[in-house]
């Protein structure tokens, strides 16, 4: 090759070569830009319009409502997924359907038809839901078929592949145990905000944060992997245990009821509580709310009477007066006094017998026996009303339980500077003050349970998702009277049990069982007292060992307006608690005390 | 190639008398060939390069396509997860809600089970009896009273045991259950005769002949 010919070749192939190149850039360059202004300004916005629904996808994902849960775990409100079918009535027209036999056309009439036989409407109803929407908006792209549908309805819509049909998710609460414990539990609206009971006392522990995620999805609308980012996370609510013992509240709500129906009862209630912890193991109702079909009782019914309402608690309360001046070692259970029928104390004040009577010499046994106010009288003046009034304080008397459950009732106990005389000696025998059915019913835990006081426990806690259980409820007891007069208090409640005029119908055979009854006259709303009457019982049992205590009350039972009412129902509740958690009876025999000098 | 190293050198001398750009030039081409025979072994590296970018190319090209493979599968999957989780979560409710009090009391008064409330108990390690015992007694008071006193809106529907076609007649519950979980949910009326309050439980209980 000769030399200078290959370096001038060589040196005009470069140039050429240089040139080349900057062409086809050039010309690479400007079709890039082409496309780019072709891209970003010419098709921007129909580009962008379809890329909107196809590049990323936000779904909001539900947090679950957390669980209300028995003391064994049983489900007493829990957290379903339940489904909106709505349709579009602008589009709602003919289609074509794939099916085995070739392509059909379905009508809108067929098409209401097929829904309608899987919601349980009529095709007409669903042709008139369609023809409202377009009537109100010939646009209108949204109406509501049916709501809350479950997964069964749900799927079998979707099979009907009818285009103008969509779905909406709505997570909703579902009660498996319907009116069982509904009374405690509440409810919440059909948007899914609490409206009564725990559901609202530990919303802050059920409630649950929805999250938001998106995802990229592809041209077939299947998500590509990786794309999810979690915008805000889901939060699900933490379930509360309670401490209700799901078959046993069945029961005492079965009894209730049966009996608060035999006898004629406004309405009645039930607590059966554990003596040595102060849980509740059932708190009924009668009536009670089935918070599955909530609009089926009457609004004044949909609470729970045992914890909002308080009531003069009548002779049950003679318990704590007895508890009281055997504490403070003013009388013992030899102490005798006299009950006349009619008893006018030096500082003012009427008190009667409910009959009439001659004077009649009774021990404190006695007085709790025959019920008797003027013996009542005579052994609670023995103290001050500041005793008095400090151990009704330390029983609970006058102040909202530990139950922590929405609206409680505190009760009413007038500070003692301002009894009158009347007063003063009216809340020895349970009149002039009011409880509530749990402050009654705490009344005999603490006799129970040796003098020591449990607080009322309703919820055992808030079990978060991880398992921890937080916000546990204190259960540290304090005394209120000594052990000795606690067991004083209990063998008089033993004797009461024995020789009331209501034995029969509250005897448990083979057990030792103390008990008391009560008959108080109930406010007519009005300032004075209405003709009816609110008859009570409360005891414990095994007396010898006490396990657990029942307090029954059954407002005005027109039918059978004495304690007789509620007896039967202490006896049948009290036997199932004994026998469902195995109380055996120890066979030890029972005190006798004197009841008279 | 003697030559040609030789004839490198000239333009250098011409470049010495005469400094002419193109001159210069032919100077940095001819160290060209040097290069070149140095970089003929680089081919190598090119093509290793090349085949490289190649097969990265290509497991890329190879690995999307797994992954969108991929994607249709999970995509498959978690449609069967969500349809088997709703599957799943319906069973339990109605679990649930045939495990309530209301539905068992009923189920066990319907076969004539009644409750005693004179509980009882034998101690094994003497014999001893503690309680009182008594029969139970065989009256409708003794049954805790009426039926439906405390309502279950959601066991509207539901059918006692002793209202169930017998086992077997229709197959076992678990199978007929398959379908969307709707055959037990609709009581098969052609079985469902009404049989008399006493007999004998449907689901193959032995029944006592003593009392």
């Amino acid at each position: 090759m000769p030399p200078i010919n290959t370096a001038t070749g060589s040196a005009t192939s470069a140039r050429r070569r240089v040139f080349a190149t900057v062409v086809v850039l050039f010309l690479v360059v400007t079709v890039f830009v082409i496309k780019l202004v072709d891209i970003q300004v010419v098709r921007a916005d129909t580009l962008s319009a379809d890329s909107l629904g196809n590049r990323s996808v936000e779904q909001t994902v539900y947090g679950a409502r957390g669980d209300i849960l028995g003391s064994n775990g049983d489900v007493l409100a829990g957290t379903v997924m339940r489904y909106d079918i709505t349709i579009s009535p602008r589009n709602a027209g003919e289609f074509t359907r794939t099916t085995d036999a070739g392509t059909v056309k379905v009508t809108v009439a067929q098409a209401a038809a097929e829904i309608g036989a899987v919601t349980g409407q009529t095709g007409d109803e669903i042709l008139a839901i369609i023809a409202s929407a377009l009537a109100g908006n010939a646009k209108s792209d949204f109406a509501y078929v049916a709501k809350k549908v479950n997964v069964d309805v749900f799927r079998a819509v979707g099979e009907l592949n009818i285009p103008w049909i969509y779905f909406k998710k709505n997570p909703s609460r579902v009660y498996p145990n319907g009116a069982v414990a509904g009374n405690i539990v509440g409810f919440v609206s059909g948007a899914g905000e609490p409206q009564a009971g725990l559901e609202i006392g530990q919303d802050s522990c059920l409630a649950s944060t929805d999250g938001v995620e998106t995802y990229e999805k592809g041209a077939d609308g299947v998500r590509i992997p990786g794309s999810t980012v979690t915008a805000s996370q889901v939060v699900d609510g933490g379930d509360v245990i309670t401490t209700i013992d799901t078959d046993l509240q069945w029961y005492a709500q079965q009894v209730l009821a049966d009996q608060a129906q035999a006898t004629g009862a406004a309405w009645g209630t039930v607590v059966v509580q554990e003596v040595k912890t102060g849980n509740l193991v059932a708190v009924a109702d009668y009536p009670s709310v089935d918070p599955n079909y909530v609009s089926g009782t009457e609004p004044a019914d949909r609470g729970s009477r045992a914890f909002t309402d308080s009531f003069e608690p009548g002779s049950t309360f003679k318990s704590l007066t007895a508890a009281s001046v055997l504490d403070s070692g003013k009388a013992s259970l030899k102490t005798g006094v006299i009950a006349p029928f009619r008893y006018l104390p030096e500082r003012g004040g009427n008190i009667n017998d409910s009959h009439g009577h001659d004077d009649e010499k009774l021990t404190m046994t006695g007085v709790l026996i025959e019920s008797s106010n003027t013996g009542m009288a005579k052994f609670g003046e023995m103290l001050s009303d500041k005793q008095r009034y400090d151990y009704m304080k330390k029983f609970g008397v006058g102040t909202v339980t530990e139950a922590g459950f929405p609206r409680e009732d505190s009760g009413i106990l007038h500070p003692y500077q301002k009894w009158d005389p009347q007063t003063a000696y009216a809340t020895m025998f349970g009149q002039g003050l009011t409880t509530t059915a749990l402050q009654v019913s705490s009344l005999y835990q603490t006799i129970a349970n040796d003098g020591v006081r449990q607080p009322v426990r309703l919820v055992e806690g808030c079990r978060q998702a991880d398992g921890t259980v937080q916000h546990k409820t204190p259960s540290t007891g304090s005394r209120v009277i000594s052990a000795d007069a606690a067991h004083d208090t209990s063998d008089i409640l033993e004797m009461v049990y024995k020789n009331s005029w209501v034995a029969k119908k509250w005897e448990i055979p083979g057990y030792r069982v103390a008990a008391k009854t009560g008959t108080a006259q109930m406010p007519n709303g009005k300032g004075g007292y209405s003709r009816g009457y609110l008859v009570s019982v409360s005891g414990f049992a095994p007396a010898d060992d006490p396990k657990y205590v029942v307090s029954v009350s059954l407002a005005d039972p027109v039918k059978m307006n004495t304690s007789a009412a509620p007896a039967p129902v202490f006896q049948k509740v009290m036997s199932q608690a004994l026998k469902k958690y195995r109380a055996v009876p120890s066979g030890t025999p029972a005190p006798d005390l004197p009841a008279n000098w | 190639m003697s030559q040609n190293l030789a004839r490198a050198f000239q333009p250098e001398e011409h470049d010495l008398w005469s400094p002419v750009a193109p001159a210069e030039r032919r100077h940095i081409e001819a160290v060209l060939p040097r290069d070149q025979r140095k970089a003929r072994p680089r081919i190598i590296y090119a093509l290793t390069a090349s085949a490289g970018m190649a097969a990265i190319v290509i497991a890329q090209l190879l690995l999307s396509v797994g992954i969108s493979q991929g994607a249709y599968e999970i995509s498959t999957l978690q449609a069967s997860q969500v349809e088997l989780g709703r599957t799943a979560e319906s069973l339990s409710e109605d679990l649930v809600k045939v495990s309530s009090p209301q539905n068992l009391a009923a189920n066990a008064a319907a076969l004539g089970m009644v409750s005693n409330s004179n509980p009882a108990y034998l101690r094994l390690s003497d014999g001893a009896v503690l309680g009182a015992p008594g029969a139970a007694a065989g009256t409708p008071e003794a049954r805790s009273g009426a039926a439906g006193l405390v309502p279950n809106a959601l066991l509207a529907g539901v059918p006692l045991v002793t209202d169930l076609p017998p086992a077997g007649a229709q197959g076992t519950g678990i199978s007929g259950k398959g379908a969307n979980g709707r055959a037990a949910d609709a009581p098969a009326t052609p079985a469902a005769a009404p049989a008399p309050a006493p007999a004998a439980p449907p689901s193959g209980l032995p029944s006592p002949t003593t009392h």
